[in-house]
């Protein structure tokens, strides 16, 4: 067949699909099963002479024409089926529980990672206190020996609206940064597990030396449990990415981190509402003076166990891929 | 569906009854202009977004003071994280930034990426701001770590508009000639009128040698780039 037949006798059929493709973008939701049936059959045609011109006409308009009217088809006729998530109770009573139980592993290793650093911390403090001055800065420490801790001036200076809000978009960002820089091999997630850990040893140790431990329980029983529970639960999502990075065993590497990377992305954002709570609890009930030690222990503690029980979400069994 | 084959090459993906689609990969420059538009974008909206908070705590009493200032940080954490992955869900794999340099991302065989694969390429955006030219710039398929975690890829949009294709042939032309023809006949318009007269007279002659009949009965006198659209584009009488 030459050229100039082809392009006579296909032209029309190019133009067809063209027109079809154009009505259907404009308005997807209104395409019936007799037009998406007669795009399927032109897509198909559009496919034939796009590689026929593309092994006897490489390089001309038709050529072109039609690699672009099959990219446009393939983009438009081939979706990517995703989780089919239903609504966000079915997302976290559901998808949720299942992408967690299926990253738990993981917390074996965060875990105790994250208990050595807060021993670090511990220790450290303990034998250097000035080792605190490092995250708390020298007016905390200042602070700390008048026997006044650094979360007094934060919560009596700013309005708790305000560093609620401030408090949850910090939270959130944290661990959205934390799961991603699991990306590099682990490293951000490690970073973020031994960061925090390091400083919660360190300032439970800077406290205890200088007897205002209780005030800081006081302060962080109600949302510190969670906390850092959420923290380390975004890492270890996080470290399942670098896991399949490093270790991809006998699938391509590129098809186990698109697994992981959703996968994990699924316990982060089911985890992502849970800082929007506690960042109230830290705003409103932690710096209240007037709400006792042991009910911010219990709200933590509830908090937790609450957490636990929609993340593992007992009641319900399967693999959540719907 | 489409799945790449090692032996087609990278760019390339195998459509519906393993025809191959060669992907227009967009690379590092186009996709670096489009991301300093979307950021200008995201400038510009925060912007507006302060000013609007600020405007409306002067309208409602409950957001002046510190429910203002709360309202505002969420928002701005919102546009922060959100503001790429919701638009390339809204506007079918693109960004405003993208839209205007004809860019798209697709999935790795061509198709419309699912939302969860929107949402983590983007989620990854932070870190990508550090290593992700580096890795645009090294990768054949121009991927940052956002777009291999997400499995996407971005492309260039093909414009088809103008697209000149002949429907008359002289004897003795192959896809080479053709393409040229077609070629000119295209970007005729975009070059300097002289310039465009002399190739198209080059190619007259280049007819007249290899056919020359096919020239017959046409006034050569006039322009030469429309003696050889009018005798390479109109049908045969």
């Amino acid at each position: 067949m030459d050229y100039a037949r082809f392009v006579e006798q296909r032209r029309p059929v190019w133009d067809e699909f063209d027109a079809a493709l154009a009505t259907a973008r404009e308005h997807v939701r209104r395409v019936g099963h007799t037009e998406l049936e007669r795009l399927g059959l032109l897509y198909r045609q559009v496919l034939h002479d796009h590689a026929l011109a593309g092994a006897r006409f490489p390089g001309t308009g038709a050529a072109r024409r039609l690699s672009g009217l099959a990219l446009d088809g393939t983009h438009f006729l081939h979706r990517e089926r995703g989780r089919g998530v239903r609504g966000p109770v079915h997302f976290l009573l559901r998808v949720f529980p299942a992408a967690f139980r299926r990253q738990a592993h993981l917390l074996a290793v965060v875990v105790p990672l994250f208990l050595v650093a807060v021993l670090t911390g511990l220790v450290l403090t303990a034998v250097r206190p000035e080792v605190a001055g490092v995250f708390l800065g020298p007016d905390a420490l200042a602070g700390l020996e008048e026997g006044r801790l650094w979360t007094e001036s934060l919560t009596s200076s700013v309005p708790p609206a305000v560093s609620g809000s401030g408090i949850a978009t910090n939270n959130m960002t944290v661990a959205l940064t934390g799961w991603a820089g699991g990306a590099l091999a682990g490293l951000g997630s490690f970073y973020v597990v031994l960061l925090n850990g390091f400083m919660l040893g360190a300032v439970i140790a800077v406290t205890a030396h200088f007897s205002l431990a209780g005030e800081l329980l006081g302060f962080v029983a109600a949302h510190g449990p969670l906390e850092l529970t959420l923290i380390i639960v975004t890492a270890a999502a996080g470290l399942s990415v670098g896991r399949a990075l490093v270790v991809a065993e006998d699938r391509p590497r590129r098809d186990v981190l698109r697994d992981a990377g959703r996968d994990s992305l699924l316990v982060v954002l089911g985890c992502l509402p849970w800082f929007v709570v506690l960042a109230v609890v830290e705003a409103v009930v932690s710096p209240a003076v007037s709400v006792p030690t042991g009910l911010k222990i219990a709200l933590g503690l509830a908090l937790e166990a609450l957490f636990l029980v929609v993340a593992t979400n007992p009641f319900t069994t399967g693999a959540g891929h719907e | 569906m489409a799945t790449p084959e090692s032996n087609i090459g990278e760019h390339t993906v195998l459509g519906l009854d393993n025809v191959p689609l060669e992907l227009p990969i967009a690379g590092a420059g186009s996709r670096v202009l489009a991301v300093f538009l979307d950021y200008m974008l995201v400038g510009a909206i925060t912007v507006v977004w302060v000013i609007g908070v600020v405007f409306l705590a002067t309208l409602v009493d409950g957001l002046r003071g510190g429910w203002g200032i709360a309202v505002g940080i969420a928002g701005y954490f919102v546009i922060d994280w959100g503001y790429f992955a919701g638009m390339e869900l809204a506007l079918g794999g693109r960004t405003p930034g993208k839209a205007v340099l004809r860019l798209r991302v697709v999935s790795r065989g061509g198709g419309s990426p699912s939302a969860s694969a929107l949402v983590v390429r983007n989620v990854f955006r932070s870190v990508d701001l550090l290593a992700g030219l580096p890795l645009i710039a090294s990768d054949p398929l121009a991927r940052r770590l956002g777009d291999r975690i997400a499995g996407t890829l971005v492309v260039h949009d093909q414009r088809r508009d103008g697209e000149v294709t002949l429907l008359r042939v002289p004897a003795g032309w192959g896809a080479g000639e053709v393409a040229v023809a077609e070629a000119l006949l295209r970007r005729a318009g975009d070059l300097d009128g002289e310039r465009a007269q002399a190739l198209a007279g080059r190619l007259l002659a280049v007819i007249d040698r290899t056919d020359p009949g096919f020239l017959a009965g046409v006034d050569r006198a006039a322009d030469p780039v429309a003696v050889l659209r009018a005798s390479l584009t109109s049908r045969p009488a």
